[in-house]
């Protein structure tokens, strides 16, 4: 028995003939941020956490703590308690979850569950060595663990490894980004990943402004995996939709994007961060969420197919409790490949627009409609007769997703998995596997500052 | 600090913390969070050859204390880079500090927490909204921090704090309407009088009024006109286009990869006009109530009040004591950190646009034709912190000095030293208020912050409303 799931099954003990589940959260982990090609953040995280649940005639409360051992977890299960005699009843809360199997997945790497501090400035000193420029974001890897257990008999446990190097090779006047990210330290090269962040950077001196306007453009996988991941906060879950705010109601079945774009959400895919089961214990299934251009479906927990009350079941997307008031949420959105080789023949469908690389700091501006607002970074260019041509400053964008989706001349074949975990909190590693893709519609609405730091 | 002193540091500190906080939040009059947290741990940062290390263990025992101390020196000595640091010095504090409070937070039950955002909730009732959230929230964090320079501090915070949120919708719009601050509410270093001074059960009739009047209202048009920004709206453009580029490890360049940097330059303090002479900014850690008020910071340096924008001038960066001594500025006092398992970063405290003069009505009495732009509902700056929009929850037309009609949708954007040139006026004292926010983000791994921010209204000309190409 893993140490996750014997710690989970010693809380639910501790609740003392409550009804209960336990969910643990183990950590073991190492970031070695740096800046200007030094070391200058170096991380390192050792933690376990318990979340309780008792239920008693059908209210729920929960307790969180990081003390593991007995009196830690009979404190802990009398604030549970305490907790869930202050609730009450929730008439649509579905019960703990009846014991099931989880999904057969990947996602535990040796290699890279070994990695230790030195590994990790070893690896960051690859990438900085690499970068002919100044080296700023960081190296990580780690090793995870969620444990569920509870007294209907749930008694699950998977342990994750991931890794990821993130380069920005910036200097005045000059930026560009790269970044990879992988289950299995083999599946990233520091070095080559600084390259790619320098190559970019090298082509963004001069930058100039353009007129806000509409333009065609071409969206490289980082950035249209962020723009993708804010939509999908409101698109494609179903408490969203359940509410009537998500710009999925009323459009189920309906083609609403281009016939090329189809998306799913798919956490038992060995390219992404696989996951076996969601914070509710059920199994991860994959879901279509976009079929040829058609919106299918949303992403269910047990919670929320219970308030559908039509015989919704549950998609395996059961949210941390902390997150409860998002809802369900796809953690592995996976858009399906297209055509083209490369970005750059992406480009050539396009004739004339710009190029983004990345984009920073996004808002949704409005989520009935899918509008979101941001600034493209570390890599924006003017597209000229079908070629990546002169750099471009950092542009406001303010677009519909949808109407960015209506017409995509064209994606990549080959998608590529880009990190969308932060290390807020406890780790968990997600991402997005897509394409680039190109649009016929992306709005600027301002300029921002010039590339570089 | 024995075990990372023989492991060859040159300087060590270490925090232990203690951290309670609950939750409760309701949604459409049920339950939606109802959880009591509490971690501790500890996290040791060493100094090593110039290089810094840092490492946790959630578990408090002297063997794990010293592993941990351990860990943090070999990650130091392995880092890459030609390491040079100075810390500007500080006096060896010990001490202690409690923040005093009325009524406990903790000394509400859950049960009564609850009620407090069910009873809220049913006073948002209306026949268009279709979503009404209530939330409140209590922490306590209990901090002993050591250094190897003699330092011994236990200091002993207490925060809470609610809101309300109101969504409206009809015929594929929705619109939403909060109180008293988007994204959560509002919190302090406060008692539960805190949470009551919301008062969320009386405000919530007009919340939900003013969502459902915003699905009739007419779209904010856009063009170039004057905007009266209420004291909200005002917190966040203080915290996006003044706080964070004031952060002196920004405008080193050191959180380029993730949040961003600074257009702001080391040789600009002093000398930049940043913005109109109405515009005054400090940073003060002594605010009393304020979410970044403390006895001494995560480096040990004491509370103080500095300023940052005297009458338009950049005056002063928000510093550790590393960054301090690399400008030859300051004296740190801004190191923060978010619990026991992350390294202080600089952050905010709390920062305050100080008052001007006269009332939000002489402010809008002012205007002939513009806008009156309440609480945020989106908002977005470039990695420098120049160019920026936000959108707020609702809009008022102005017409001759007085309010009109409502107005929906509306954004208003800017370049930051060009936007806050074109501020003439900021209301008096009267009409000052310290919101507080628990969820400014920074750093890899992440952290969140609380911090708060002191605001009047302020009168802004010729800005740019509405975001379309």
């Amino acid at each position: 028995m893993s140490e996750g799931l014997e710690l989970a099954e010693r809380a639910v003990r501790a609740a003392d003939g409550d009804e209960a589940q336990a969910i643990v959260r183990r950590e073991s982990s190492g970031l070695a941020r740096y800046a200007a090609s030094e070391v200058h953040q170096p991380t390192l995280v050792e933690n376990e956490v318990v979340e309780l649940q008792v239920v008693r005639d059908g209210r729920l409360g929960i307790a969180v703590g990081n003390r593991p051992g007995e009196d830690g977890l009979r404190e802990l299960a009398a604030r549970a308690a305490e907790a869930a005699a202050s609730a009450p009843a929730d008439p649509d809360f579905p019960g703990l979850t009846p014991k099931t199997d989880s999904a057969e997945v990947e996602g535990y790497d040796a290699a890279t569950a070994g990695l230790g501090a030195a590994d990790q400035a070893g690896l960051a000193a690859t990438a900085i060595d690499a970068a002919d420029l100044d080296l700023y974001g960081f190296v990580t890897s780690g090793e995870t663990e969620l444990a569920i257990a509870s007294t209907t008999g749930l008694s699950l446990s998977q342990t994750m490894t991931d890794a990821a190097v993130l380069a920005l090779a910036a200097v005045e006047g000059a930026s560009g980004y790269a970044e990879q990210s992988s289950w299995r330290i083999g599946g990233i090269d520091p070095a080559a990943t600084a390259r790619e962040a320098v190559a970019k950077a090298e082509r963004t001196r001069g930058a100039t402004e353009i007129e806000p306007g509409s333009y065609a453009a071409v969206l490289e996988p980082y950035a249209f995996a962020e723009l993708l991941l804010y939509f999908s906060y409101d698109a494609f879950g179903s408490l969203g939709l359940l509410e009537e705010r998500s710009f999925a109601s009323g459009r189920i079945g309906e083609k609403v994007f281009d016939e090329r774009f189809s998306l799913a959400d798919d956490a038992l895919d060995p390219r992404g961060f696989p996951k076996a089961f969601d914070f509710e214990g059920s199994p991860k299934q994959r879901v279509e969420l976009v079929r040829d251009g058609v919106l299918e479906g949303v992403v269910w927990g047990r919670q929320s197919a219970a308030r559908a009350g039509n015989g919704q079941q549950t998609t395996g997307h059961g949210p941390p409790s902390s997150l409860r008031h998002w809802g369900p949420l796809p953690y592995a959105l996976s858009v399906a490949g297209g055509e083209a080789d490369s970005a750059e023949e992406l480009a050539e469908l396009v004739g004339d627009g710009i190029y983004v690389t990345r984009l920073h700091y996004l808002s949704i501006v409005n989520p009935r409609e899918g509008i979101l607002t941001g600034m493209t970074r570390d890599g924006t260019f003017r597209i000229r007769g079908g070629r990546v041509a002169d750099p471009l400053v950092n542009l406001r964008f303010t677009v519909s997703v949808p109407e960015l989706l209506a017409e995509l001349p064209g994606l990549t074949r080959e998608p590529v998995l880009v990190n969308e975990e932060s290390y807020y909190d406890e780790r968990y590693p997600n991402g997005v596997l897509t394409p680039a893709v190109a649009t016929a519609r992306f709005d600027i609405t301002g300029i921002g500052s010039a590339p570089g730091v | 600090m024995a075990a990372a002193l023989a492991a060859g540091a040159s300087y060590a500190d270490a925090r232990v913390v203690i951290r309670r906080s609950q939750t409760v939040a309701t949604r459409n009059r049920r339950v939606d969070r109802l959880d009591d947290v509490e971690t501790q741990g500890l996290g040791v940062r060493v100094l090593v050859g110039g290089a810094w290390g840092f490492a946790c263990d959630n578990e408090l025992s002297v063997e794990n204390s010293r592993a941990a101390a351990a860990r943090a020196c070999a990650f130091a000595k392995a880092a890459p880079g030609s390491h040079r640091r100075e810390l500007v010095p500080v006096e060896p504090a010990r001490g202690e500090y409690r923040v005093q409070v009325e009524k406990h937070p903790f000394e509400i039950s859950l049960a009564d927490k609850v009620e407090h955002c069910l009873r809220a909730e049913a006073a948002l009732e209306h026949e268009d909204v279709k979503v009404t959230a209530a939330s409140v929230r209590a922490q306590q964090e209990q901090k002993l921090f050591v250094s190897s320079d003699g330092a011994s501090i236990e200091q002993e915070t207490v925060e809470c704090g609610g809101g309300i949120d109101a969504m409206a919708v009809r015929d594929g719009m929705t619109q939403i309407r909060s109180h008293p601050s988007a994204h959560g509410g509002s919190s302090a270093q406060a008692g539960w009088e805190y949470v009551d001074s919301l008062a969320l059960e009386r405000e919530a009739p007009r919340v939900a009024e003013q969502a459902a009047a915003l699905l009739r209202a007419d779209p904010c048009p856009a063009g170039v006109t004057t905007v009266v920004i209420d004291a909200e709206q005002m917190e966040l453009q203080v915290h996006e286009s003044v706080g964070h580029p004031t952060e002196l490890d920004r405008v080193y360049g050191t959180e380029a990869a993730y949040a961003g940097t600074s257009f702001l330059s080391p040789g600009d303090l002093g000398s930049l006009r940043y913005g109109s002479e109405h515009m005054n900014i400090t940073a003060d850690s002594t605010t009393p109530g304020g979410l970044g008020t403390f006895a001494f910071d995560d480096e040990g340096v004491p509370a103080r009040r500095e300023p940052v924008v005297a009458e338009g001038i950049l005056s002063g960066f928000l510093t550790s004591r590393e960054t301090a001594a690399r400008i030859g500025s300051g004296a740190g006092g801004s190191m923060r950190a978010d619990g026991w398992s992350r390294m202080p970063l600089v952050r905010m405290t709390n920062l305050n646009l100080e008052p001007g003069e006269g009332s939000l009505e002489e402010l809008i009495g002012g205007v002939d034709d513009g806008l009156f732009l309440q609480t945020n509902k989106s908002w977005s700056i470039d990695d420098q912190r120049l160019n920026f929009q936000f959108g707020t929850q609702v809009a008022w037309e102005i017409k001759g000095g007085e309010l009109g009609r409502m107005l929906r949708d509306a954004t208003y954007t800017g370049r930051t030293p060009d936007f806050w040139g074109s501020l003439d006026a900021v209301a008096g004292p009267e009409e000052w208020v310290l919101h507080g926010l628990t969820n400014c983000g920074k750093g890899q791994p992440g952290q969140h912050a609380h911090v708060s921010h002191g605001t009047s209204p302020a009168r802004f000309r010729n800005v740019q409303v509405g975001f379309r190409s």
